[in-house]
């Protein structure tokens, strides 16, 4: 019984191959309780293709536009800087630390000091206090802070994306 | 007025950063997600927060939508696991979601004045309650065979099965609602009688 509804619905949904349409047509022709049955599951199916779609609440586009905008408003810095200016920075600090090292080179006097002898630096106490006091240093800790802070934050953004996804 | 402007256009004037084109996409597409996620949550407030959820999730992914298969499918595959990881959620709270006792008692979302109008009597209305009744894998696939235009394969893509897999479970789901809807219908003839 299952088997024979199960070769209808086939039929019905256009998945059942040539030769089992011709052996179901010719069922149906000639066998009273398959036409019946067949009658049946066709009015059933056309029944559920009349079936409603639930209406969402009117405000649902709008309800999704917000979040999208909201989202996009809350995109890292990082996809909405042009990569150009990125780049920029990077050729300028790149083209400043390769002319300091070629000065340095430059001006180097090579001949100094006795080929076998190793000149250890002296580190003075007193000079590296003058060193970690001074503004620089204090800028530079600045920096290396929101640094640390803007990576921590795409770092978790990226995260929250791949768990959402 | 929706655009008439096709899905994949739509979808490249999103991309170029027309916001108001993904909003066209919610429009056309907002009725049979939110029915979808209907099937699984059986509740409208709920179904409104999947349905929002996968519209939101489609917006992220746009760009990984390669167009090798329908938009449709694409965006039902994430109604789909959206609504999956909601039902997992509210397991944590709750029974098993394979328990069908728990839709069973899904009681009618319309007012009672709704309830009480001729029309709602219909075979339609009573076919409209089987389904409700169903488990959300059959009422899915119901939906999207006879609602959302997919074929067998689409389907399978949507749900992450064989196609003929699809086919088994279509024709058991259907069995299912005629039981559902035969027993709905001879309740109510005993309930007259």
């Amino acid at each position: 019984m299952r088997n024979f509804e199960e070769q209808l619905w086939n039929y019905v949904d256009g998945t059942c191959t040539p030769q089992e349409r011709e052996v179901i047509e010719h069922l149906i022709a000639t066998d009273e309780a398959y036409r019946l049955k067949f009658e049946e599951i066709k009015a059933f199916n056309l029944e559920l293709q009349d079936i409603e779609l639930d209406a969402p609440p009117m405000a649902f586009t709008y309800n999704v536009m917000e979040q999208v905008r909201a989202e996009e408003a809350q995109k890292p810095l990082k996809s909405s800087i042009n990569t150009m200016v990125i780049k920029g920075i990077a050729a300028f600090f790149v083209l400043t630390i390769t002319t300091l090292v070629v000065i340095a080179l430059a001006n180097a006097n090579w001949s100094a000091g006795a080929a076998n002898q190793i000149n250890v630096p002296i580190i003075r106490t007193s000079e590296l206090k003058n060193l970690f006091s001074g503004n620089v240093l204090n800028g530079f800790l600045f920096f290396d802070l929101v640094l640390a802070l803007y990576f921590f934050d795409s770092y978790l953004r990226k995260r929250k994306i791949s768990e959402a996804v | 007025m929706q655009s008439k402007l096709s899905d994949i256009e739509l979808i490249e004037q999103t991309l170029s950063g027309n916001q108001s084109a993904y909003a066209d996409l919610v429009k056309r597409h907002q009725r049979f997600v939110f029915t979808l996620a209907m099937r699984f949550t059986k509740t409208r407030e709920d179904a409104e927060e999947v349905a929002q959820d996968s519209f939101v999730k489609a917006y992220r992914s746009l760009q990984n939508f390669e167009g090798q298969s329908k938009f449709t499918t694409w965006l039902y595959s994430i109604v789909y696991t959206t609504a999956m990881t909601f039902l997992r959620k509210r397991r944590l709270d709750t029974s098993s979601i394979d328990d069908e006792n728990n839709f069973i008692q899904v009681e009618n979302q319309n007012t009672g004045f709704e309830n009480n109008l001729a029309e709602n009597k219909s075979r339609s209305y009573y076919l409209n309650k089987a389904i409700e009744q169903l488990l959300p894998d059959d009422a899915t696939i119901i939906t999207l065979f006879y609602k959302g235009e997919q074929s067998l394969e689409e389907i399978a893509l949507t749900l992450g099965i064989e196609p003929n897999n699809v086919k088994v479970k279509l024709f058991r789901a259907r069995q299912r609602l005629k039981e559902k809807l035969e027993g709905s219908l001879k309740h109510e003839v005993n309930e007259l009688l």
